[in-house]
């Protein structure tokens, strides 16, 4: 089923959640509503499954108005990020719930609830817990038997609110890939709400980057990442260095690197500021580079992490660099050894507006 | 985390163990155990026979029965009226909210001697309304309707309180997620939240029914002491004292003792009897506890 949100405006008292939103979501997409908690990215989901109402603007799905549709017509399945399943019923009674509650007509035989739950439960690798209890499983065993609970009632659309963002990181790595495999393999349209921009890079088709309860930007993962369109979101989406650029006879600088354009863009004397990422600041000699010193050398696993102070630069705001496992093998670099830093690649945006 | 290091300190300095146990201990058994030990033992202090004679006293069963009555009025009014103040408080947001959980206390912070005039200056014959119930024939103040009223009026906040923290810290997740499956409202509310209410329900039930039976001060306002017609166990009880007569008054203070006791009894049975909690981690265990204590 698709899902398409127009001009959707909600209101917490003084407070506007989201402004004015128009969204897409094709049919048997996954798509990640990713930004900082107060973004709106909750709200806009709650919308999507009816928990809330929106102030303005429609809900579609399928083309049809479904803004006023009650929670249980929607046939949406809603996963919490702290599972809400209910510690009073086993297992297979959380599965079995939203069969067990539907009116007489389309309720299963009980041997066929049986079953379905059998079959969720395998899905979910589960199966040998149907007779536990809640309080028995761990955190991922818990958000598994919510997500076969929701499953269980065929829903055409799944709607996740931050559904490991309770779990430790070494299960909600093999969470997120399992999740991708589940939509790959039952084809539901998914919309999952996280703070965690690996996560959204990781699991969604498509990223939809919130903030102060608008869209920055959307886009599949790798555009998003590669080419932001906002100051905001190149910073949400990874570690990124800021420096001003200097302005000295009409040319642009980072420090002594000219950065001008090879043609001549006219002088712009607006304040801009650059944004780097570790991975695109080259280190080599001194000559011809920009003079640093290496003030600290982390090991992280891959890759190598120095904190750079570079000449000219407050010396509390080291920039951070990643180089890789081997290159660090070969050159070993040290704290206090004086490098010259040359940048790959940078990105040019206005100083001050669209503040983080 | 917390209860673990105390308890590791506790260890450690034993003599401030002891002693706060022995605190707790002289406390208890000086202000629970001796009063309810007095009670029997006065009861009995004629012997079984007129512990007996007192009990079987048709004036006496006439104070148990009606006592069972009111209760048995007083308890589900306000069972429906909690779980849905509660409810209303807890789950939603409107206007007023702040207001109806003050008045929601008012019972506690009047004195039930006040909370009893009240009825009298609205029912009584020369209250607002008594005008009206003369014309229509319809006794409420000295009558049967007054001690319910009363009653009812005394023991409306003990539901409603233990169930609001209990549904506040329980949020609504559960209920939105039943929702989503496909749940009616009406199934929601027997399926999901009932059950998770369902200790703090059970011991708001047993305050407001231990209070409903034992209320004294605005029942013996609006009853007018007919023996045998309005006296309540409690009432019946001060009738007694008053008349010298102890072995009978504190054999029918036993008779509401034990109802007490039976009530306790009766929860811990059923606390007992609930699988989930005899066989899941301690940590669930625990936080029902909470939620009763």
């Amino acid at each position: 089923m698709s899902i398409a949100l127009r001009g959707i405006t909600k209101q917490f008292g003084e407070f506007a959640a989201v402004k004015n939103i128009d969204l897409d979501v094709p049919t048997g997409a996954l798509i990640a509503l990713l930004g900082p908690s107060g973004c709106g990215k909750t709200t806009l989901l709650r919308i999507i499954a009816g928990l809330e109402t929106p102030d303005e603007g429609q809900v579609l799905f399928n083309g049809r108005d479904a803004t006023l549709w009650p929670i249980r017509a929607r046939k949406v399945g809603f996963v919490f990020q702290h599972y809400a399943l209910f510690r009073h019923m086993s297992v297979f009674e959380n599965v079995a719930f939203g069969l067990k509650v539907k009116p007489r007509r389309e309720r299963p035989a009980a041997a066929e609830i049986r079953k379905k739950v059998q079959s969720l439960l395998a899905l979910v690798q589960l199966d040998w817990a149907g007779d536990r209890y809640p309080a028995q499983l761990s955190g991922g065993q818990r958000q598994r038997v919510a997500l076969a609970r929701a499953l269980a009632v065929d829903p055409d659309v799944l709607l996740l609110d931050e559904p490991f963002g309770a779990l430790d990181s070494q299960v909600r790595h093999e969470l997120r890939r399992w999740l991708r495999r589940l939509h790959d393999e039952l084809h539901f349209t998914s919309v999952f709400v996280t703070h965690d921009q690996q996560e959204a890079i990781e699991v969604a088709d498509t990223i939809v980057v919130l903030n102060r309860g608008h869209i920055e930007q959307s886009g599949v993962p790798s555009e998003v990442y590669d080419v932001p369109t906002s100051a905001f979101v190149h910073r949400f989406l990874g570690e990124v260095n800021e420096l001003p650029v200097q302005w000295r006879d009409g040319r642009r600088y980072l420090g002594p690197i000219d950065i001008s354009p090879a043609a001549a863009s006219g002088a712009d004397s607006s304040k801009q500021i650059a944004l780097i990422r570790p991975h695109e600041i080259e280190i080599g000699p001194v000559a011809g580079g920009w003079p640093a010193t290496i003030t600290a050398v982390r090991v992280i696993g891959p890759i190598v992490r120095l904190d750079l102070c570079a000449e000219g630069q407050p010396a509390n705001e080291p920039m951070e660099a990643e180089i890789s496992r081997e290159r660090y093998a070969s050159e070993r670099f040290m704290a206090g050894q004086t490098v010259g830093l040359r940048f790959r690649r940078w990105q040019l945006y206005p100083a001050g507006g669209a503040a983080a | 985390m917390a209860a673990a290091d105390l308890r590791g300190a506790g260890r450690r300095r034993e003599p401030g163990r002891l002693l706060l146990i022995a605190v707790a201990l002289t406390f208890l058994g000086l202000f629970l155990v001796l009063p309810l030990l007095t009670v029997f033992v006065q009861a009995l202090s004629k012997g079984l026979h007129v512990y007996a004679a007192a009990i079987a006293d048709p004036i006496a069963w006439a104070a148990v029965k009606l006592t069972l009555t009111v209760a048995a009025i007083a308890v589900p009014f306000n069972l429906v009226f909690g779980v849905a103040a509660a409810w209303a408080i807890a789950k939603f947001e409107f206007r007023g909210k702040s207001a109806l959980i003050t008045l929601i206390d008012l019972p506690f912070a009047v004195s039930p001697v006040i909370a009893g005039l009240i009825f009298i200056l609205l029912f009584g014959a020369h209250g607002w309304f008594g005008g009206f119930l003369r014309l229509h024939h319809i006794r409420v103040v000295f009558a049967v309707p007054g001690i319910v009223l009363a009653t009812i009026f005394i023991t409306f906040p003990f539901i409603a309180r233990e169930l609001i923290p209990v549904m506040q810290a329980q949020g609504k997740d559960d209920e939105e997620t039943a929702l989503s499956l496909g749940a009616t409202g009406w199934q929601t509310f027997w399926r999901v939240t009932l059950p998770n209410i369902r200790w703090g329900l059970l011991y708001g039930v047993l305050l407001c029914n231990a209070r409903a039976m034992g209320e004294f001060g605005a029942v013996s306002v609006v009853s007018g002491h007919v023996r045998g017609l309005t006296n309540t166990m409690p009432l019946h009880v001060e009738i007694l004292y008053n008349e010298y007569n102890y072995a009978a008054a504190f054999a029918v203070a036993s008779l509401l003792a034990m109802l007490a006791l039976l009530t306790l009894a009766g929860k811990s049975i059923l606390e007992w009897r609930q699988p989930e909690l005899r066989h899941t981690v301690p940590q669930l265990r625990d936080r029902t506890r909470r939620v009763i204590t």
